[in-house]
């Protein structure tokens, strides 16, 4: 069975960014070899836009035609957070499965 | 992806978005795959950008609550030297009355204390909240300045 792709795109791109800054395309191909999930052009500037937005994000100087980005304090607050509480459904979730 | 399509494809967006991100988008675009998988997903883009804007639409006051602002330290350090410096007063008043002393004694030094250490915490607040979230750091200077205000009453009013 195909168990599908994750889709949280600002929570992927949080992800990506937390291994160093990355420009669009960079983040494209590392969220899909962490996931599998491939982002197009239209998700990933969308969760650009509102990371930047929220100050999770900052744009870094452009390298020729690239614009990189890279993770704040407060992005990485946020991650961790995230995966926290992801973590804490995915162990509580397969407890259940396991007691079937 | 050629540069024509990929500047049409740009311009589906809101002006406000493209003024930000519509260059950096539109090279993005040269650099990707072209086929109806992308522009479906240009066009999911857009419409979102329409819908729920990320740049001048209310998702920064909508992720920022007025509880989350106030929970900063930057909001709960002055609000706790200011309601610190009210009880000060209220249990000197309770314990010694409300006469006025010659010299300023170690409660008048504590109140002075608190109400001039609070001011810095207060500036720090308001550089940084107010930009990112105008109307909750509002709500929050006004409750800031009340409980200044509240601490200040009882020295004001009684001639401590």
């Amino acid at each position: 069975m195909d168990p599908g792709y994750y889709s949280d795109p600002p929570l992927l791109v949080l992800a990506s960014l937390a291994s160093g800054p990355k420009h669009g395309h960079a983040m494209i191909e590392d969220i899909e070899r962490l996931c599998g999930t491939r982002l197009g052009p239209g998700a990933l500037y969308g969760a650009i836009a509102r990371l930047e937005q929220q100050g999770w994000i900052k744009p870094l100087p452009a390298e020729e035609r690239r614009h990189p980005y890279r993770i704040t304090p407060d992005g990485l607050k946020v991650l961790r957070a995230k995966l926290t509480k992801l973590h804490d459904f995915s162990k509580a979730g397969l407890k259940r499965l396991e007691a079937r | 992806m050629n540069r024509r399509l990929a500047h049409l494809l740009t311009r589906l967006y809101p002006r406000r978005w493209r003024e930000r991100y519509g260059e950096e988008f539109e090279e993005f675009l040269l650099d990707s795959r072209a086929g109806p998988k992308t522009w479906m997903d240009v066009l999911r883009g857009a419409a979102g950008e329409y819908i729920h804007p990320a740049i001048g639409g209310a998702m920064n006051e909508y992720r920022t609550s007025f509880g989350t602002v106030v929970r900063q330290p930057s909001a709960l350090i002055p609000l706790g030297m200011a309601l610190t410096a009210l009880t000060v007063v209220l249990i000197h008043i309770a314990v010694y009355g409300a006469a006025r002393e010659a010299d300023e004694g170690p409660t008048a030094h504590i109140w002075q204390l608190l109400m001039v250490a609070q001011l810095p915490a207060l500036l720090v607040f308001g550089i940084r909240w107010l930009p990112k979230a105008p109307k909750q750091a509002m709500g929050v200077l006004a409750l800031l300045v009340t409980a200044i205000l509240a601490a200040m009453a009882p020295v004001l009013i009684l001639h401590l």
